[in-house]
């Protein structure tokens, strides 16, 4: 499933469907509606009342529609050739002075050539989407847990723009048509409380590239008749770090550290290539690239 | 008339000691000499393999091939959005190179796959092989085993 939404402006739920346009398989999990529009209140209460503290980053009001630029950054933790890596990866989206931020609608990350993920040991079990979305995070089993970051979001509150820090949580999905299946699952408190929930496929890519992790993202209505939330930034890894899996030997439950990622032996020339393109509600789109340099050879 | 039907249980005969000798199914080409051109064999084998070696999205197999051509497998692995595969079986008659992709059929801890092969030539008396057929696999992602079937044609 590639999550894909419409955006209902007056109902604060979302309707996903999947890349076929089949119903509803929801790719947002929201608190009730009532908690969500108690959340507004209070938050627009806070804007009202102690705007100076808060993090604007634009104003509403319709603006010029220059393309926003990208900034995408890279590493491996560590940098070992053909040993595990945690992949550190994350982008940044600048507007124009005075141009208020756009929804994204799709992320595509371009991998190098050679990275074993699937060679790695993570997400040695699936979460499922279905359970994700009725029961949240706690419904993945630890060993579908792959990776995790933040992200940044601009809210429209008012006639500005409000920053919302969100955690990201990155499990591993059931293969859908032959394509192994990302979960992204998004947690923000303030000033809305919202859990958003996309899938993305691991695809092929061209021929610099080894991979391809692309996702539709779910418009994530904000108050009526406004803006949709904009992405400003995401950070995510996919690796072992700071994740630790269970298995049971002999009737005991033992914890391990997956396998990370395993890098080549060689190094591509030039050094590992990434990219990211996103593609912004308007119909632009913008792309950065990164690389990672080949590691130095360990002697000894 | 006799000198005819002869000829056709002497065939008959051939065909019989082929079938014993691969046993399975066999199709026989006969020249019009009466030498044998080639053989075709259906094949169904099942291979065991463990890990040699991992790189990057590369596992390196080998094991024992058990069925219509037992032997021992050596597998090159690539494990991506599509699974590649690159392979050897070794049999007391000599060895079958071939190579196959894949589509992943389900990801955790036991990934299948299930696609296509082809063989495209060989040493001993496999020296002229070539075939094609269906390759189908599970990877335990914890020990990084292999469990491959391969069904096919097998001409030599």
């Amino acid at each position: 499933m590639r999550a894909h939404s419409r955006s209902r402006r007056n109902d604060p739920r979302l309707i996903a469907t999947d890349h076929r346009g089949l119903p509803a398989r929801r790719a947002l999990r929201q608190k009730p509606s009532a908690s969500l529009k108690l959340t507004c209140v209070l938050a627009c209460t806070f804007v009202a009342v102690l705007a100076p503290a808060c993090a604007f980053v634009a104003v509403l009001a319709p603006t010029a529609t220059a393309t926003p630029s990208v900034k995408l950054a890279a590493s491996f933790s560590p940098e070992r050739l053909g040993k595990g890596t945690t992949i550190e990866i994350g982008f940044h989206v600048a507007y124009p002075s005075g141009q208020a931020p756009l929804a994204a609608t799709a992320i595509q990350f371009f991998l190098p050539p050679g990275l074993g993920i699937a060679t790695s040991e993570l997400g040695l079990q699936n979460c499922l989407p279905t359970r994700l979305e009725l029961l949240g995070r706690a419904a993945c089993p630890p060993n579908s847990l792959m990776g995790h970051g933040s992200a940044t979001t601009a809210v429209p509150f008012g006639s500005r723009f409000v920053t919302e820090h969100t955690s990201v949580t990155l499990f591993s999905g059931p293969v859908q048509n032959g394509n192994p299946q990302l979960l992204f699952v998004t947690v923000g408190e303030y000033p809305v409380i919202a859990e958003v929930i996309f899938s993305a496929l691991v695809l092929p890519a061209g021929p610099r590239f080894g991979g391809l992790i692309e996702t539709k993202l779910p418009l994530v209505p904000s108050v009526p008749y406004g803006p949709d939330v904009a992405l400003l930034g995401l950070q995510t890894t996919i690796g072992p770090a700071g994740i630790v899996y269970r298995e049971d030997i002999g009737g005991k439950t033992v914890d391990f550290r997956p396998r990370g990622i395993l890098l080549p032996k060689s190094c591509p020339r030039g050094g590992f290539p990434f990219a990211v393109r996103l593609s912004f509600g308007d119909g632009s789109s913008a792309s950065s690239s990164a690389t990672v340099p080949c590691p130095r050879r360990r002697v000894g | 008339m006799i000198c005819k039907q002869t000829r056709s249980l002497r065939l008959a005969a051939a065909l019989s000691a082929t079938l014993a000798l691969t046993g399975t199914f066999a199709s026989t080409t006969i020249a019009s000499r009466g030498t044998i051109a080639s053989r075709a064999v259906s094949v169904d084998d099942t291979g065991h393999l463990h890990l040699l070696k991992a790189f990057g999205s590369v596992l390196m197999e080998e094991g024992s091939a058990a069925g219509t051509l037992p032997g021992q497998a050596k597998v090159r692995l690539t494990v991506g959005s599509t699974v590649t595969a690159s392979f050897t079986i070794q049999t007391k008659y000599g060895t079958i190179y071939g190579s196959g992709s894949a589509a992943l059929h389900s990801s955790g801890r036991y990934s299948s796959f299930g696609g296509s092969l082809s063989v495209s030539h060989g040493t001993g008396s496999y020296a002229h092989a070539h075939g094609s057929g269906k390759l189908y696999g599970v990877i335990d992602r914890r020990t990084s085993s292999l469990t491959v079937q391969t069904i096919g044609t097998l001409s030599y």
